[in-house]
């Protein structure tokens, strides 16, 4: 028994010295199996989305006691959760689904404040966290801790409420778990944050738009630093306001699949992969020991090129943050 | 062996730069999984044809040979195919 194992993972007279999983018909049927797979789970996934999908383990109160656990450690107050942000992180998820982007301006200019106002929240500042593929609470804060412009809205002490809504569905024609964190404060502030990237677009763009319409309680402030991670509510009707439909708020109210997709394949393709950079290897080791000469392909070649594999797979699977 | 690497380091300084830069294109292309996808299929065709010059010009390539680096190459795509399409309904 133990040597009919063997014999598809050591090189030895029984298989020609080759193990047989490196055989060109033993390859041939990985590749087959992995597309046939494909297929099969693709198909399991969208005839039974309660057994077969893309789900997580991320919940809202783990959102905020993480997150209230970051500030803890920097000396900052706890953030409470307001229904209406949540709404509005709610709304936002579902639009991000409809309009299929991946973004904190939706294809159409609807900014993160539109949701906030449309929820009934009439902000001072207000911040919004985006992150998408990921399957626990602990990486999605780890991931924002760990991104300058992120980090600062968890620590900023502009904020005293917070809003959270984790949903699966298809962007970008995958699919996938988005998790909308949206920040604010309806009083003033102890202090300010500063933004980086696409946030500082945010608040320059607020800032011409404040100019041009409505004026408001501390515009000069505003236009003043546009590093400020501040969004002033506009008394004006807006065209791109969305209408926040639904009521999942405190998280995805959807039932999670019995099986995780993602990270089934994910881990099944690390196995196999893996296990091929085992067994070249172990065949680059016997034949040199045993000095066998054979008409076959270079082992470092593919070896090197299946840790490129696994360093991609784990990119490619990994969660992403905006 | 180390004597067959040496012999073989411009080949494999080709093969490391080729496989890095995939790396640092397939980071860069986050959140675009048809570019990903297309970067990692472009990877394996160019190993494929790597591999193969590779023995070409060492004079001891042969069909076997060329065949294993095509079956390599498609195991690669293979399996990036069931991560996408298995996983994530792609």
């Amino acid at each position: 028994m133990i040597r009919f194992f063997l014999n598809f993972f050591i090189p030895h007279h029984t298989n020609n010295y080759r193990a047989k999983l490196l055989h060109h018909e033993s390859l041939l049927l990985v590749i087959l199996i992995f597309f046939f797979g494909a297929f099969t789970l693709n198909y399991v996934s969208k005839a039974f989305p309660s057994v077969l999908g893309i789900s997580s383990d991320i919940t809202v109160s783990d959102l905020l006691n993480l997150t209230n656990q970051k500030r803890a450690e920097n000396g900052l107050p706890p953030l409470s959760i307001d229904q209406r942000l949540s709404n509005a992180a709610s709304g936002k998820a579902q639009n991000m689904f409809a309009e299929n982007y991946w973004a904190h301006i939706s294809p159409g200019g609807t900014t993160p404040w539109s949701f906030i106002r449309s929820a009934g929240y009439s902000y001072v500042y207000a911040g919004e966290n985006l992150a998408k593929g990921f399957t626990n609470s602990q990486d999605v804060i780890n991931a924002w801790m760990a991104s300058p412009s992120h980090r600062k809205n968890v620590l900023s002490n502009s904020y005293n409420n917070v809003g959270f809504s984790v949903q699966t569905g298809r962007l970008s024609g995958e699919d996938t778990v988005l998790v909308v964190e949206m920040f604010g404060s309806v009083s003033e502030p102890q202090a300010t944050a500063t933004i980086s990237g696409e946030d500082k677009k945010l608040v320059e763009m607020a800032a011409i738009s404040q100019q041009e319409k409505q004026p408001v309680s501390e515009p000069e402030k505003q236009a003043s630093n546009p590093a400020l991670l501040t969004q002033i509510p506009v008394h004006n009707s807006n065209k791109n306001t969305p209408t926040i439909k639904g009521n999942s708020v405190m998280g995805s109210v959807k039932t999670p699949p019995k099986v995780n997709s993602g990270m089934l394949t994910k881990n099944l393709a690390l196995i196999v992969i893996s296990s091929f950079i085992f067994i070249l290897t172990m065949d680059l080791i016997f034949v040199k020991r045993k000095r066998i000469v054979r008409a076959v392909g270079h082992n470092v070649d593919h070896i090197l090129f299946f840790s490129l594999m696994i360093l991609l797979i784990i990119i490619f699977t990994r969660g992403l943050v905006i | 062996m180390y004597k067959k690497i040496q012999n073989h380091l411009g080949y494999y300084i080709s093969l490391i730069a080729m496989l890095a830069l995939s790396l640092l294109l397939a980071i860069l292309a986050s959140g675009n999984k048809d570019l990903q996808i297309t970067i990692f299929i472009l990877t394996a065709i160019f190993y494929v044809i790597w591999g193969i010059l590779h023995h070409l010009l060492n004079h001891d390539l042969t069909s076997k040979i060329v065949i294993e680096y095509v079956l390599i190459g498609a195991l690669g795509i293979s399996t990036i195919f069931f991560v996408f399409m298995g996983g994530k309904g792609v």
